[in-house]
C-alpha cells in the first residue's frame, strides 16, 4: 500500500485490477450518459414544451438514449466480469444480503429501458405534453433507483463486519452515512460526461459548435454551447459538494490510502484533469463557442480523471478486503488458459466495430446527399 | 478447494430456488435463441432479395429487426445479465467456479455481444438507407456475432454436465471442447432456426401493408429454415448419447418428471416439423397469424422441456463429479463429515428464538447449508412433506444414506450429529412447532447413524458415478 497503484499490488492482483478499471472506465461513458441523460430530459420535459423543442440536446437524448442504454449494459459485462474474478466473495455477499431489493434493478431495467423506446415513438408523439413528462420522470426515477442499489452494493460489500448483522435482520436495505453522498456524487459526475459525450455529437451531426449561434437559432434561455458549458460546470460542483459530504463517511485507512502514495498521484491526476475541465468550460461558457481543440483538451483531461476517480474508487475497496486471500485466487485465475484467444478476439472485433460505424457513416452520408 | 463456502442464503418463501432460476432461463434462452435464428434467416432474406427472387424481403427485413431490437437488444439482453445475477442468488459457488475457470471464454463472448450490439443497432437504424451490399455485410456480422455467443456460452453450459478430460487436466479447452460441446451447439443452432422462422410467420402476419398473396410468400420463404428441424432426433439422439449413462437414466425413464419433461419437448418438436414439413413446406398451406403464434408457443415448451432436462441430469451436481448441487466439493464431503458442515457459517438464523433448544437451531443450520437450495421446509419439494410418512429411524437412515435414498441426492456432508438435528427439526415441525422440545443426544443413535454414515461413504450413489474420475 505504500507504491503507486497498481504496481505495489501482486501481479496477478495488479492485471486484473487494470482490465477491470479499463472496461469500468468504457462503462462509465456510456452509464454517464444515459444517467445525466434520463435527469435532463426528465428536468427538461418539466420546462414545458416550447422550450424543450427548441433544444437541440434533448432532441439528441431522447433520438439516442435507448442504444446507449444497449451500449452500457453491454459494456458493464466486462467490469461485472472482472469484479467477480477479483472481489468474487463480497461481490456476491452484498448481492444476496440485499436479495430481492438488488434483483428489482433489472424489471426496472427493462421498464426504463422500453420507457426510452417509446419516448422516441410516434405514439406518444401524438399525445399530450404529460405523457411525456411522465415517461420521462419514471425514465429518470427508474434510473437514479438502479444507480442507488449499486451504490448501496458496492458500500455493503466493504463492510464486512455488519453481514451477519444485516441477514439476522432480514433487511434489505443497506444504511449507512456514505450512500446518499456516494450516490449524488456518482450522479452530478455523469453530467460533465454528458456536456461533452453530446458536444462531440452534436459536431458528428454537423453542429457548428465553434461559432456562436446564430440569432433566429438561439433557443429559450441559453445557447446550446452555454447549456453544455452550465451542465459540465454544475455538475463538477455538485460533485465535489458530494465527494466533500462522503468524505467524512470514508473510512481512516482508506483515506490515508487516497492521500498517500498509493492513490495520491492518481488523485493529483484526476484533479489536473478536473481543474483543466473547468477553465476550458468556463472559457467555453464567456465565449459561447467550442472549437475541436478545445474540446479534444476536455476530453483528454476528462478520460484522465475518470481514470483517476476509477483508481481513487478501487484504493477505497482494496483498503477494505483481505487482499492475502484475493491475491491467491487472481494468481490461480491467470494460470488458467484463454488470455490469448481473448486477445485476439478483442482485437478483431475491435475492427470490425470499427468497420461497421465508418462504413455505415460513409454510404449513410451518401444517402443523404443524394 | 474449501469443502464448502458459505453465503448469507436467501429465502424465497414457499418457492424452490430451483424453479426460478429455470424459469428465468428458459426465458432467455428463448430470447436469445430467437435472436440468434433471427440473425441468420435476416441473412437469408437479404441473399433472396439481392438475387431479385423476392423482392418483398428487403421491407421485411426491416420490420422484423425493428422487433429483434425491441425484443432481443432489451429483454433478452436484461435477462442475461439477470440470469448472472440470479445464479448468484441461488449457488454463488457454482456461477463463481464457472466464472472463475471460464473467464477468458466469457470475455470472449463479451467482444461478440459488443460487435453484435453496434452491427445490430447500426442496421436498425440506418439499414433502410443503406444500399443491399452494406446492409448484406451488416447483417453477416450481426448474425455471426450472435451465433458465436451461443458458440462460447455453449461450451461453458456443457461442460457442466459433461467436463470431460478436464476433470484430470483442468484444461480449460478439455473442458470448453467436452464431449457435448458439439451436439449441444448444432441442437441449439437448429432450434434457433426453427424459433426465429416461427417468429418469422407470426410476424408476417402481424405487421400491416402486406396482402394475403405477399404474406403467403413471405411465410413460404420464412419457414424453409424449418426443414433443418429434421435433423433434430438424430442430432437429439447423438446429445443424448453424449450424456454421462446415469443423467441419460433419469430422462429416459428412471426419473419420471425428467421423463415427462423429455418426452414435452420431444413432442412439441416433433408436432412442429411435422407441421412445417408436411403442411408449411410440401403442400405449401398458408399459416395464418393464430397457427404460427401456436407453433410459437409450442416451441417455447419444447425449449421448457429441452432446458428442464438439461438443468435436472446434471443432479447430484451443477458441475459434475466436482459440486454438488448445494455447492459441497465433490472431494470435500469426507472432511465436512468430521468436523461440521455449519462449522464456519457466520450467518445466524433469522428466527433463532423460535427454535426451543441448540439442536434445533443446528438442524436448521444444516438445513440451509445442505438443503436449501433444492428444498424448502414447508414449501414446494418440501423436506417435512417428503420425511412425512418415515418413521424416525427411516428418517435416520435415509438423511445418513441420502445418495442411496435418492440417487440424484448428493451425500450427507455432516457428523451423524447433525444428521440427528435434522431429523429432530422434521420431527419438531411434523408435531406443530412446540415451544418444548426434549434434545436427543444418545450415543447409541449417535453411533449407529455413524455406522450409516459410513457404509455409505462419502462418494455419490449411483454405481456409475462412485467409481468415475476424481480432482487429482
Amino acid at each position: 500500500m505504500n507504491t503507486l497503484f497498481p504496481f505495489g499490488l501482486p501481479p496477478a492482483t495488479a492485471f486484473y485490477l487494470c482490465l477491470y478499471l479499463a472496461t469500468l472506465v468504457v462503462h462509465l461513458v456510456f452509464m454517464h450518459y444515459v444517467l445525466a441523460g434520463s435527469i435532463y430530459l426528465a428536468v427538461g420535459r418539466l420546462m414545458g414544451r416550447a422550450r424543450c423543442q427548441a433544444c437541440r440536446w434533448q432532441s439528441i437524448l431522447v433520438d439516442w438514449l435507448p442504444f446507449a442504454t444497449g451500449l452500457a449494459i453491454t459494456a458493464g459485462v466486462g467490469p461485472l466480469l472482472f469484479v467477480q474474478i477479483l472481489y468474487g466473495r463480497e461481490f456476491a455477499t452484498a448481492n444476496l444480503l440485499l436479495s430481492h431489493r438488488w434483483m428489482a434493478i433489472l424489471p426496472v431495467l427493462i421498464v426504463c429501458f422500453y420507457l426510452l423506446y417509446l419516448q422516441k415513438s410516434a405514439w406518444i408523439a401524438r399525445r399530450a405534453w404529460a405523457w411525456r413528462l411522465t415517461v420521462a420522470a419514471i425514465a429518470c426515477a427508474g434510473f437514479i433507483f438502479i444507480a442507488w442499489s449499486w451504490t448501496e452494493n458496492h458500500l455493503l460489500m466493504l463492510d464486512q463486519t455488519a453481514w451477519p448483522g444485516m441477514y439476522a435482520s432480514g433487511s434489505l436495505w443497506y444504511e449507512s452515512a456514505g450512500v446518499l453522498p456516494r450516490l449524488a456524487a456518482w450522479c452530478f459526475l455523469a453530467f460533465p460526461s454528458l456536456a461533452i459525450e453530446l458536444a462531440w455529437q452534436g459536431r458528428l451531426l454537423g453542429d457548428r459548435l465553434e461559432e456562436p449561434a446564430a440569432a433566429d437559432t438561439r433557443v429559450p434561455g441559453l445557447s446550446p454551447v452555454r447549456r453544455l458549458a452550465v451542465m459540465a460546470l454544475g455538475g463538477w460542483a455538485g460533485t465535489l459538494l458530494a465527494a466533500a459530504a462522503y468524505w467524512p463517511a470514508i473510512p481512516d485507512a482508506a483515506r490515508a490510502a487516497i492521500t498517500g502514495p498509493l492513490a495520491g498521484p492518481w488523485l493529483t491526476v484526476a484533479a489536473a484533469g478536473l481543474g483543466l475541465q473547468i477553465a476550458a468550460w468556463t472559457i467555453t461558457l464567456v465565449s459561447d463557442r467550442l472549437s475541436q481543440g478545445t474540446l479534444f483538451v476536455m476530453t483528454t483531461a476528462w478520460v484522465a480523471t475518470l481514470l483517476g476517480i476509477a483508481v481513487v474508487r478501487e484504493t477505497i475497496r482494496l483498503t477494505a478486503v483481505d487482499l492475502a486471500i484475493g491475491g491467491e485466487l487472481h494468481q490461480t485465475a491467470l494460470g488458467i488458459g484463454g488470455l490469448p484467444v481473448f486477445l485476439v478476439f478483442a482485437v478483431l472485433n475491435a475492427i470490425a466495430i470499427g468497420w461497421c460505424i465508418r462504413t455505415v457513416r460513409i454510404q449513410a452520408l451518401r444517402a443523404d446527399f443524394r | 478447494m474449501t469443502p464448502l463456502d458459505h453465503y448469507p442464503a436467501i429465502d424465497l418463501g414457499p418457492l424452490m430456488k430451483g424453479l426460478v432460476i429455470g424459469g428465468l432461463g428458459i426465458f432467455h434462452v428463448f430470447l436469445a435463441q430467437f435472436a440468434i435464428g433471427g440473425g441468420m434467416l435476416l441473412c437469408y432474406l437479404q441473399w433472396r432479395h439481392m438475387r431479385g427472387v423476392c423482392q418483398l424481403a428487403r421491407r421485411f427485413t426491416d420490420d422484423y429487426f425493428k422487433m429483434l431490437v425491441l425484443v432481443s437488444f432489451v429483454l433478452g439482453a436484461v435477462t442475461g445479465v439477470a440470469m448472472w445475477f440470479t445464479s448468484i442468488q441461488i449457488s454463488p459457488r457454482t456461477i463463481g467456479t464457472m466464472v472463475l475457470e471460464f473467464h477468458w471464454v466469457w470475455a470472449t463472448e463479451w467482444t461478440f455481444f459488443c460487435l453484435e450490439v453496434v452491427a445490430g443497432y447500426l442496421f436498425y437504424r440506418y439499414g433502410p438507407r443503406l444500399p443491399d451490399r452494406t446492409r448484406m455485410q451488416l447483417l453477416l456480422l450481426y448474425s455471426f456475432a450472435s451465433w458465436m455467443s451461443l458458440f462460447w456460452i455453449n461450451g461453458i453450459l456443457s461442460w457442466q454436465l459433461t467436463p470431460g478430460t478436464w476433470l484430470e487436466t483442468r484444461n480449460v479447452w478439455a473442458g470448453f471442447f467436452n464431449p457435448g460441446f458439439l451436439p449441444s451447439l448444432i441442437f441449439r443452432t437448429i432450434s434457433a432456426a426453427a424459433i426465429a422462422s416461427l417468429a418469422a410467420c407470426t410476424l408476417v402476419n402481424a405487421v400491416p401493408g402486406f396482402t394475403r398473396e405477399e404474406r403467403q410468400s413471405l411465410v413460404a420463404v420464412c419457414a424453409r429454415p424449418l426443414a433443418f428441424m429434421l435433423a433434430m432426433p438424430l442430432v437429439g439422439a447423438w446429445y443424448l448419447g453424449t450424456m454421462p449413462a446415469d443423467s441419460r437414466g433419469w430422462a429416459t425413464g428412471g426419473s419420471v418428471p425428467m421423463t415427462l419433461f423429455l418426452t414435452m419437448a420431444v413432442g412439441s418438436s416433433t408436432l412442429i416439423g411435422l407441421y412445417a414439413v408436411l403442411a408449411i413446406l410440401r403442400q405449401r398451406l398458408f399459416v395464418n397469424g393464430a397457427t404460427a403464434s401456436l407453433l410459437l408457443a409450442l416451441a417455447f415448451v419444447a425449449t421448457a422441456g429441452g432446458e428442464f432436462v438439461r438443468e435436472g441430469v446434471r443432479k447430484p451436481f451443477t458441475i459434475r463429479e466436482y459440486l454438488y448441487s448445494n455447492s459441497i466439493a465433490r472431494d470435500g464431503v469426507a472432511e465436512l463429515r468430521r468436523r461440521g458442515s455449519t462449522a464456519d457459517d457466520p450467518y445466524p438464523l433469522r428466527d433463532e428464538a423460535d427454535y426451543p433448544n441448540e439442536q434445533l437451531v443446528l438442524g436448521a443450520k444444516v438445513f440451509r447449508a445442505q438443503c436449501s437450495v433444492c428444498h424448502t421446509l414447508d414449501g414446494m419439494n418440501a423436506v417435512a412433506d417428503l420425511a412425512a410418512t418415515w418413521s424416525i429411524d427411516q428418517r435416520r437412515l435415509n438423511i445418513a444414506q441420502l445418495q442411496r435414498t435418492k440417487p440424484f441426492m448428493p451425500p450427507f456432508a455432516g457428523p451423524p450429529a447433525e444428521v440427528e438435528a435434522i431429523v429432530q427439526l422434521i420431527g419438531w415441525r411434523h408435531a406443530g412447532r412446540p415451544a418444548d422440545w426434549a434434545v436427543s443426544d444418545d450415543p447409541a443413535v449417535l453411533a449407529q447413524i455413524e455406522r450409516w454414515l459410513d457404509e455409505a461413504g462419502t462418494g455419490p450413489g449411483d454405481a456409475r458415478l462412485a467409481g468415475g474420475p476424481r480432482r487429482p
